[in-house]
């Protein structure tokens, strides 16, 4: 307890400096701006505002980042709510009941009280983050390279149960993003693999490249195709502050939003996307009036919201414990932190203490600003919505530009985009969800290495992932997962989940 | 892939073909393993206990090839969505935008870059229109230059090296 009240006051230590806290504010703030843009989430976001972050010193850029990443999180919040566009997956349960408040005039207390929700959610979290990290941390050192292995594993199954539509596309999506990892130079023996020859491809693809192509570009061709049906809400924002009976209605929901979302977050394998889904399913289910839901209740914007947030949170455990990301957001905050000299693991915390306590104070931080300052910002965002597509999509595409840009000062990279977009929007077109596959691409190196590993230690056996008692669970525990899904009557359910 | 593409285009697949879009996503992926598989064959494989560089591109190209072999054979087999209609319009000018910022932004700095990417970015869309196009493009440079150059002191190049004679300053 004494650990864990000290590793938080050293980092709010670190985090409450007058230094810090600006570039928390402008990072919300900015990660908001962008996010609010419809058709553009977090990744692209994120990907796009990473070279801001380059000048400063690690901690802050870190801190920034933090900042960009709630600010984009929230964005797509406001979107939801404020147009019927749902900016990423984890939004979209909001925009049914966050829309409806809208057009009945209640958009002010839809996004209030999301953004309360959300800041009780991300500080039960942090507080969670805190509490876990070190215990954690201890785990992760008794996992050998077969256990990380495993693990890796579960985590893909994971991202292919929870992925939309076919199974088996989402397997072959896997595949592909594993196969694009192994792009670059080998590790071991230094020979170039599928580069083509091209000398820009020894390092690798560049996970910002690829992330931009295929969820930046490929989604501005797509957004084009269909002709534009944004519904920016017309009727008053109305009060922000959620009224008596506002509270009394969603303490419970945030409450137990915050659990699901928080339990499914740490889970590899993105399980952040289901904890919206997750609560509204249990709100509409306990609700005395179900048929309120879709019609503006202020539970279904509560519970999912606080999920949302709860769960944005969590995800960072298994990234700064064991240095896994569970998604592709998180993939990219490891190639921000890479750049910035930092690679994320459990050796992140015993080194270098004041950024690890400091960045998670200031994921508190981000969420009390997100308050603060995107209350008062409102009529600014529904401005900023009703700008029309045709002037939006060229300044997303500069933006994305300069961004790729100027991550490498590189103008192949800039070249690569255009042709990860050209392949995302092939992709999108064939039916594919490419989230799946921004996963596998983003574990394809460590898997590789520690498949190798292991496989060394074993004297190239491959019993001793079901030999050894940790890595032989997460498989079966992996096997489980997937054989449910392909239940006829699961997957029944879960197509109902994903379309409702 | 493109006289599969004019097959779909009808309203009406032949009886052969249950899910159109199964079946050219089958294809694509099969493609792509092909070309990895080919690309990757001259490395060495290595045993299990001591892999080379190979082996996991090989593999992978394999599984990926088994995957879209079985969705191409589901396409035939399953009933399914069809192909949705390929759109030029839109990649043509949204990637060829980038291509010329690409081409434009070291040469001649994003005074020019921007603009000309922005436009010609800005014809995927049906409601383009001169004007409007070229003064939100120049516009939107002068606030990114702002931005990314003068705030955020970004190595971006404003004016490139071949404008640069014109600008002795």
């Amino acid at each position: 307890m004494e650990a864990f009240l000290g590793n938080l006051s050293l980092g709010f230590g670190v985090a409450l400096t007058l230094n810090n806290i600006f570039l928390c504010f402008i990072g919300c703030m900015v990660g908001t701006l962008i996010g609010v843009l419809p058709g553009v989430g977090p990744i692209a976001t994120i990907a796009m505002l990473l070279p801001i972050t380059f000048g400063f010193d690690p901690t802050g850029a870190l801190i920034m980042l933090a900042g960009i990443y709630y600010g984009a999180q929230y964005g797509g919040s406001t979107t939801a709510i404020l147009v019927n566009i749902p900016g990423e997956a984890t939004s979209v349960v909001t925009v049914l009941d966050g829309h409806q408040m809208a057009k009945q005039g209640r958009a002010g207390v839809a996004l209030g009280m999301a953004a309360i929700g959300s800041f009780f959610a991300g500080t039960v979290a942090t507080l969670l983050i805190a509490a876990l990290g070190q215990p954690l941390t201890k785990l992760a050192q008794l996992f050998g390279p077969a256990e990380y292995f495993s693990l890796m594993i579960m985590g893909l199954v994971f991202a292919v149960v929870l992925a939309r539509g076919s199974i088996l596309k989402a397997i072959c999506m896997i595949l592909m993003g594993l196969l694009l990892a192994t792009v670059g130079t080998d590790l071991e023996t230094g020979q170039e693999r599928l580069t083509l020859g091209i000398q820009d491809l020894s390092d690798g693809v560049d996970f910002a490249v690829l992330a931009m192509g295929i969820f930046g570009f490929a989604e501005i061709v797509r957004n084009l195709e269909n002709p534009e049906t944004r519904d920016v809400v017309r009727a008053a924002i109305g009060r922000l502050w959620p009224g008596k009976d506002d509270f009394r209605q969603s303490y419970f929901p945030i409450l137990r939003g915050t659990i699901v979302g928080a339990v499914l977050g740490i889970l590899p394998g993105n399980g952040a996307v289901l904890g919206p889904f997750a609560s509204y399913t249990i709100e509409k289910k306990i609700a005395k009036d179900a048929r309120r839901f879709g019609r503006g209740a202020i539970e279904g914007v509560a519970g999912p919201e606080a999920a949302n947030n709860a769960g944005a949170q969590t995800a960072f455990i298994p990234l700064l414990t064991l240095g896994i990301p569970p998604n592709a957001v998180m993939a990219l905050m490891v190639g921000a932190m890479t750049i910035h000299g930092i690679i994320p693991g459990p050796q992140v915390m015993t080194k270098n203490p004041e950024l690890f306590w400091g960045m998670i104070a200031s994921m508190w931080l981000g969420n009390l600003m997100l308050l603060v300052i995107n209350l008062p910002l409102i009529g600014l965002w529904v401005k900023l919505l009703q700008v029309p597509y045709r002037l939006m999509f060229p300044a997303i595409m500069i933006f994305c530009c300069i961004g790729i840009y100027s991550i490498n000062n590189s103008t192949s990279d800039v070249l690569f985009t255009a042709f990860f977009g050209l392949v995302g929007y092939s992709l999108l077109k064939l039916g594919f969800e490419p989230a799946p596959m921004l996963l596998g691409f983003v574990l394809g190196k460590l898997m590789e290495e520690k498949l190798r590993q292991a496989l060394i230690l074993s004297r190239g056996s491959f019993a001793t992932f079901v030999e050894r008692p940790v890595s032989g669970v997460l498989l079966g525990v992996a096997v489980i997962m997937l054989l449910i899904a392909l239940v006829p009557s699961v997957r029944k359910g879960r197509d109902v989940v994903f379309t409702e | 892939m493109t006289d599969h593409l004019s097959v779909t285009e009808d309203k009406k697949p032949p009886g052969l073909v249950r899910s159109s879009q199964n079946l050219g996503a089958g294809l694509f992926l099969m493609a792509i393993a092909l070309f990895a598989f080919w690309q990757a064959q001259e490395l060495p494989r290595g045993t299990l206990n001591a892999m080379g560089a190979g082996m996991l591109p090989q593999s992978l190209a394999a599984f990926l090839f088994i995957g879209g072999l079985a969705l191409a054979l589901s396409g035939l087999l399953v009933k399914g969505e069809a192909m949705e209609r390929w759109s030029l319009r839109g990649p043509i000018f949204i990637f060829g935008g980038i291509i010329l910022f690409s081409l434009l932004i070291r040469t001649c700095g994003l005074v020019i870059a921007g603009p000309v990417a922005m436009i010609f970015g800005s014809m995927a869309s049906d409601e383009f229109n001169w004007k409007e196009a070229t003064v939100f493009a120049l516009i939107l440079t002068g606030i990114c230059i702002l931005l990314f150059k003068v705030l955020l002191r970004l190595p971006i190049p404003v004016i490139g090296a071949m404008l640069e004679p014109f600008f002795p300053f």
